[in-house]
């Protein structure tokens, strides 16, 4: 938890602190990864038709990145089961800062920023006591790690933060460990128990959604929200991809379980177990999932209804547009879609990777 | 610190050096298999239309569309992906024994959606397409049915839906899929951006092509050491378990060909050459053979053989266009 006093002067100084925006940046309305042809990594910003606004060099392939909502800062970080993230100022593409997760953790690919923008809070995986962790860092005071709490499950993914404050956590329930096959082995899928876990920024429990004991392969991975608290996460099934289970799942507090979405069977099977990205469309009437292994994306409707289906080989990255969605591809596609249309917006040499954050 | 997954090394995003003969693929290979499998299926059509009993000859003409549609399976993308075809023609496997299950309650019910053939293709996957046929026309479960029972007009309706699909399959992919993939890169092509991206989706279709019949026609029965499983064996009612692994690698073989065109792939077809030599092996057309130890050796071997094939095919095929798995599909998190 954050102490209140380092809380309260984190706050006044980065109210003091006049500094660049994203427009030194080129305002850019989407960050995502990628790989270029000769192998190198970078992350790039682009504008709302796909087209590159900046370009930052990284030192290898990264996950997802948290975009400051003001300053034109951008943390990426390593993936799971990486120690350390960047922080890159995107107006002149220096690295402002590193990021180093305590002994015993490593980042699990996600972060966000609270609080307007002065905390950044970090996924980890605590794989000494195998429970998942939040790591605070402070960035009026140069990213120092100011407090951690815990997500009440195993192997978090991404957290979000509501409007009244809570954290909404998608707990994988997969338990790795960097010690064992690289941290790529899943040491516990005859127990897992993957979760939605809804707790203050201080670290209290506010609500907890499990799956059906059925369901319980289904990893919760990634998740997106409407303004008013409706969560829709994504899910990984770690059984037979021909079990064609739902993949994404909606939830608001006070519901006693979630409610699963799926596609008329025959699609359902298409999406081969994987849901890689899931978005609200820009207009906040839609929930997208994108399966790379199923080159699919899936449209659904608030009420977990099927809208839309466009299909694209190795689609994942996916984020909300001004009007629907923007995705993004391995083969270096960017992507309009929309329940009614699916449009190139551009391609390049390189390969999209999993994620794009919208700014 | 490790940073960068072996997975992603391997990828190449380099243009196509070489040139693909997509238009061999699509004029040698694709079109003439949609043709033959709309063919197959008409004729099935037609067969249950004259009669419906689950006679040798509606058998045969079963068989027939199942060998066509071998023919074309392994391409799933374009018109084989619209409206869940893959899986109302061939819903396979079927862990949960969906079809059985919904085959049953519809004769129970004499559910009336069989004289409602515009209707038809509303009804679930599982309860459609050739494995519904093998149970109605094989399975004790079902197979004993009179000339006017419900039964009768199950078999034809879903004849009627299979005939349909695999007729708008051919057709689209004449009017659409064909010229879309010969126009890779030009510009108003939204399917593929670039010409790379054609070769790209055949080659994705050879790769999971081999990798389905490893993993699922081989893999299922094969189940593990202690606990083969024959009764998972893919059509292993109707006997053809053994024949759509061969019909599916003759099939893959033809694409493989077409693409390389005019280059030859020695490592490739010596693979080919020596998974066609260790079926030869195998005795039993339903694969039950993986239930004794010497039998299941056997259906390994192919197995093993159909495995170092894809290794051979990625490094031979796949090297020779510069393109490797998909970046997010091979390793996403």
């Amino acid at each position: 938890m954050i102490p209140r006093r380092a809380f309260l002067a984190a706050m006044a100084a980065s109210a003091l602190t006049p500094r660049l925006s994203w427009a030194d940046a080129g305002s850019p309305a989407f960050l995502a990864f990628a790989k270029e042809p000769d192998g190198q990594h970078a992350l790039f910003g682009i504008d709302v038709m796909g087209h590159d606004v900046f370009r930052v060099p990284m030192p290898g392939r990264g996950h997802a990145g948290a975009a400051h909502p003001v300053a034109p800062e951008a943390v990426g970080f390593a993936r799971r089961p990486g120690t350390f993230a960047r922080v890159i100022d995107c107006a002149n593409g220096r690295v402002l800062t590193e990021l180093h997760s305590p002994e015993g953790r490593h980042f699990m690919g996600h972060g966000s920023f609270l609080q307007g923008g002065d905390i950044l809070a970090t996924l980890e995986n605590d794989y000494i006591s195998t429970r998942g962790k939040i790591g605070l860092w402070s960035r009026s005071q140069g990213y120092k790690r100011v407090g951690e709490i815990e997500t009440h499950g195993v192997g978090p993914h991404e957290a979000l933060q509501m409007a009244d404050g809570t954290l909404v956590v998608a707990n994988g329930g997969i338990q790795t460990d960097p010690r064992v096959e690289d941290g790529r082995g899943k040491l516990n899928l005859p127990t897992m128990q993957p979760s939605l876990a809804y707790i203050t920024p201080e670290g209290e429990l506010l609500e907890q959604v499990f799956l059906d004991p059925d369901l319980h392969l289904n990893s919760i991975r990634h998740l997106a929200m409407t303004g008013d608290g409706l969560v829709g996460f994504a899910m990984q099934w770690q059984g037979d991809t021909m079990d064609g289970v739902p993949l994404l799942g909606l939830h608001r507090r006070g519901w006693a379980e979630a409610k699963l979405a799926e596609a008329p069977l025959g699609e359902q099977l298409a999406m081969n177990g994987y849901a890689g990205s899931v978005a609200l469309s820009g207009d906040g009437r839609y929930f997208g999932i994108t399966s790379p292994r199923g080159g699919r994306l899936h449209i659904f409707d608030h009420g977990a209804n099927f809208v839309a289906v466009h299909r694209r080989p190795d689609i994942c990255g996916l984020a909300a547009g001004p009007e629907g969605f923007l995705a993004t591809d391995g083969l270096g596609g960017v992507w309009h879609a929309t329940a009614e249309e699916f449009q190139p917006f551009t391609r390049a040499e390189r390969a999209w990777d999993n994620h794009v954050v919208t700014l | 610190m490790r940073f960068l997954p072996a997975a992603a090394l391997i990828l190449s995003l380099t243009a196509t050096t070489a040139t693909a003969d997509v238009a061999d693929a699509v004029e040698q290979e694709i079109l003439p298999g949609t043709a033959a499998f709309a063919e197959g299926a008409e004729a099935l059509k037609a067969q249950a239309d004259a009669n419906c009993l689950p006679n040798v000859e509606l058998q045969e003409a079963w068989n027939d569309a199942f060998d066509g549609w071998m023919g074309i399976s392994h391409l799933r993308f374009g018109p084989l992906e619209v409206d869940g075809r893959v899986n109302a023609i061939a819903f396979w496997p079927d862990k949960k024994g969906f079809t059985p299950r919904m085959l049953g309650q519809m004769v129970a019910d004499a559910d009336e959606i069989v004289d409602q053939p515009d209707e038809f293709h509303e009804l679930s996957v599982a309860a459609r397409g050739l494995f519904a046929l093998e149970y109605l026309l094989y399975d004790d479960q079902f197979a004993g049915y009179e000339a006017d029972s419900y039964t009768c007009r199950l078999v034809q309706a879903i004849s009627t839906d299979l005939a349909r699909m695999a007729e708008e399959i051919d057709q689209e992919w004449r009017d659409e899929a064909a010229p879309a993939l010969l126009s890779a890169g030009e510009a108003g092509n939204t399917t593929y951006l670039d010409r790379d991206e054609a070769v790209r989706v055949l080659y994705t279709s050879l790769l999971s092509g081999l990798e389905f019949t490893a993993d699922s026609r081989l893999g299922r029965p094969l189940g593990t050491f202690d606990r083969p499983r024959a009764s998972r064996a893919e059509a292993r009612r109707s006997g053809r378990s053994l024949r759509n692994v061969t019909l599916s690698l003759e099939a893959l073989q033809g694409l493989a060909r077409a693409l390389m065109a005019p280059e030859e792939m020695p490592q490739s077809e010596a693979a080919f050459a020596s998974v066609f030599e260790a079926i030869e092996a195998v005795e039993t057309p339903d694969l039950s053979q993986v239930d004794e130890t010497s039998g299941r050796l056997k259906v390994e071997i192919v197995q093993q053989r159909v495995q170092l094939l894809r290794r051979t095919v990625e490094g031979e095929v796949g090297g020779h266009f510069g393109l490797s798995a998909g970046f997010n599909s091979a390793d996403g998190d």
